[in-house]
């Protein structure tokens, strides 16, 4: 994945730089946003990491820019602003999605994943399937191994999640966000519970193989068991 | 003196006198005109009546009657003067100065100051006419008579004017005194306020008038400033205050690692330890920024419809294995449709905390209530309860202030910052916050006013 970084602060530029080269992609870095914009708009980007206040010309304007020239690239914000509104102001401009400084890297990681391989809007699935998990987005129904799971529906919206972000490595906040759209870090560990009761009723009581894996200090992945 | 002549109310006032100096003298000009055609008219038919009367007597009585009674009428200080001349231009009576032999018809005669005893010149308006036979009756009236009303008119006009400029002119600086008294007043006070004194206020008189009511929304305007100020205050000594405990304890962590570690594994014991407390002090520093953000947010900004019910099943729903997992029950009883307005995101989390608090500080087996009602006055009431051991009520004010925890719970995991954001956000949407006692156990909640733009 070929990322550019844009953003002003030496350190975390090189700190991000240097976790995503280690995971093998290509990184490309600016400290300001007159050449972030001619970069941006001039490469061919799978994915933008935009810090909202840069030299030149500020995160906001530099996507709005960008979205107008029609650089459909994904941008992720980072911001040290957490502002009643902020991440509204983020994504109206264009923005993808949106982080507050600090941040853990594998959190980062794991958002960037997710918004290069994001799917182009038009060929929404009716169906995901993960080894001999099926799940009917329509009627809103789970089967393992052709058998019915009954799920709550709030733990229907947790295993889609998952499911649509099969194979890679989804964080808390992913989660909190995207399936109670909590906007903000519950102090207790509303999420594991979630997931262990989810793992509980998917994988039949631990008759069937583990689908959910925990990945340590990032988060959970959603994939076939190793053969 | 010439700041006095600056101001707005000396301005408006001698705009006043102007304008109603103008007027007067408008209106005097009119009364003036008025009064002397008025007055002209009824020396005209005076004349022509006399006239009438006298060539009656000279048709009945001949020239020596006339004589007699031109004679008697010519006397008195009203009479009207009179002149009769016969056909060689001699005259027989009156002495209204005529040299030549008068034409019949109106004159203006002009009397030399010898022939008055103020020696005044007179002005006579006088009416010839011929009785036949060759007399020549002349007429007249003193026009100095007119001329006396004009002048009373114009006297008394002017002195009106000229009082009007002196009343308005000495009113306007009597106001503008009291008007640039007060000014400075306020300007005072906000000198004051410049040089450090904060809790001073502009002196309010009671009248309630437009300066009252200015100078008591600049009152409310400093109260309002004033609070922030003792808010940021506060903040900054309570961040002194408590965040050193534990970043002295980071750097106690760190040089004990530095002193005593021997192996990799105890470096990594070390670094996981000091990472804990720094992501712990992380924490706290963003709740401390997030309810200085809610609390210096401008309300209303940003504000949607947000339907309560569905926010309080979502946390609900959320929460609901954790509390099971703890032992605890949870017990929703939410009223469908309950609309408010105002943040979503931050209403979400205002009822998330509460939730977790009732979960943090109660022991297994409690019941944890999440309640939204309607009532009558009110639009809505958010409260989560408990039926735990509750809080002491002396206690209960300072629930909500920030790194407020009472003695029971200092050795639970938290910040105590969860309820000041509860009660900033309250703040924020105008609604009070709830804490009471539930017995037993604690209520706290939200409590929404019926119509929050009103």
């Amino acid at each position: 994945m070929k990322v550019l970084v844009i953003e002003d602060d030496m350190e975390t530029a090189a700190y991000i730089a240097r976790g995503l080269r280690e995971h093998g992609h290509v990184v490309d870095h600016v400290a300001d946003g007159q050449d972030g914009l001619v970069m941006a708009a001039g490469g061919t980007y799978d994915v933008l990491v935009v810090d909202r206040m840069l030299p030149g010309l500020d995160g906001l304007g530099l996507v709005r820019t960008l979205r107008g020239a029609g650089v459909k690239a994904p941008v992720l914000f980072l911001t040290a602003l957490r502002g009643v509104g902020d991440r509204v102001q983020g994504l109206e401009a264009g923005g993808d999605d949106y982080m507050v400084k600090p941040f853990a890297f594998a959190e980062l990681l794991a958002r960037l994943n997710a918004l290069a391989r994001r799917p182009p809007l038009s060929d929404v699935p009716i169906m995901l399937r993960v080894a001999d998990l099926e799940l009917d987005l329509l009627k809103r129904t789970v089967t393992r191994g052709g058998e019915r799971v009954e799920l709550q529906p709030r733990e229907f919206r947790l295993l889609e999640f998952l499911a649509r972000h099969a194979n890679r490595v989804v964080t808390r906040t992913m989660l909190l966000e995207g399936v109670w759209d909590f906007h903000f870090d519950p102090r207790t560990n509303i999420v594991e519970t979630h997931i262990s009761r989810l793992r509980g009723k998917i994988s039949r009581g631990g008759r069937d193989p583990e689908l959910i894996h925990t990945v340590r200090g990032a988060g959970y992945a959603l994939r076939a068991p190793a053969p | 003196m010439p700041r006095l002549l600056r101001t707005a109310s000396f301005r408006l006032a001698a705009l006043y006198v102007v304008v109603f100096a103008v007027s007067a003298l408008m209106l005097g000009a009119a009364v003036f005109l008025a009064a002397r055609s008025a007055l002209e008219r009824q020396m005209t038919t005076r004349i022509e009546t006399e006239v009438t009367f006298l060539r009656e007597e000279f048709r009945r009585g001949g020239l020596d009657r006339l004589l007699a009674t031109v004679r008697t009428r010519g006397r008195g200080a009203s009479a009207l003067d009179y002149l009769l001349v016969d056909r060689d231009g001699r005259r027989l009576a009156g002495e209204i100065p005529i040299s030549a032999s008068p034409r019949p018809g109106w004159t203006i005669v002009e009397v030399p100051e010898a022939s008055e005893d103020n020696g005044r010149r007179e002005r006579v308006r006088a009416l010839a006419s011929d009785l036949g036979g060759g007399v020549m009756l002349v007429v007249g009236d003193d026009l100095g008579r007119v001329a006396e009303v004009e002048e009373a008119v114009a006297t008394a006009f002017l002195w009106t004017v000229g009082l009007a400029a002196l009343l308005g002119i000495g009113g306007g600086v009597l106001v503008s005194r009291t008007f640039l008294a007060r000014v400075d007043a306020i300007a005072r006070t906000a000198e004051a306020i410049i040089e450090g004194d904060l809790a001073r206020r502009v002196p309010l008189r009671g009248t309630n008038d437009d300066l009252d009511r200015l100078a008591g929304t600049l009152n409310h305007m400093l109260d309002r400033m004033g609070a922030l100020m003792e808010s940021l205050r506060q903040v900054s000594s309570d961040v002194a205050h408590d965040l050193r405990t534990p970043l002295s304890r980071l750097c106690q962590r760190l040089e004990d690692a530095r002193t005593h570690a021997r192996s990799v594994g105890d470096y990594e014991i070390a670094v996981d330890g000091a990472l804990r407390e720094a992501e712990g002090l992380l924490d706290t520093f963003a709740a401390l920024l997030r309810i200085a953000q809610v609390e210096g947010a401008s309300p209303r900004a940003g504000f949607r419809d947000v339907d309560l019910s569905a926010v309080a099943e979502a946390v609900a729903d959320a929460y609901r294995p954790d509390v099971e997992e703890a032992g605890h029950s949870l017990d929703v009883q939410v009223v469908p449709g309950v609309v408010v307005r105002g943040d979503q995101e931050l209403l979400t989390q205002a009822i998330a905390n509460l939730v977790e608090n009732a979960l943090r500080h109660t022991p297994a087996g409690t019941r944890i209530g999440i309640r939204l009602s309607r009532d009558p006055g009110t639009a809505a009431c958010l409260a989560v309860e408990d039926d735990g051991p509750g809080v002491k009520p002396e206690d209960l004010p300072r629930l909500a202030d920030r790194f407020y925890r009472s003695e029971r719970s200092r050795t639970t995991p938290g910040n105590g910052l969860g309820l000041s954001l509860v009660a900033a956000v309250a703040e924020l949407h105008g609604a009070c916050l709830l804490l009471e006692d539930a017995g037993p156990g604690l209520r706290a909640g939200l409590v929404f006013r019926a119509d929050p733009d009103a």
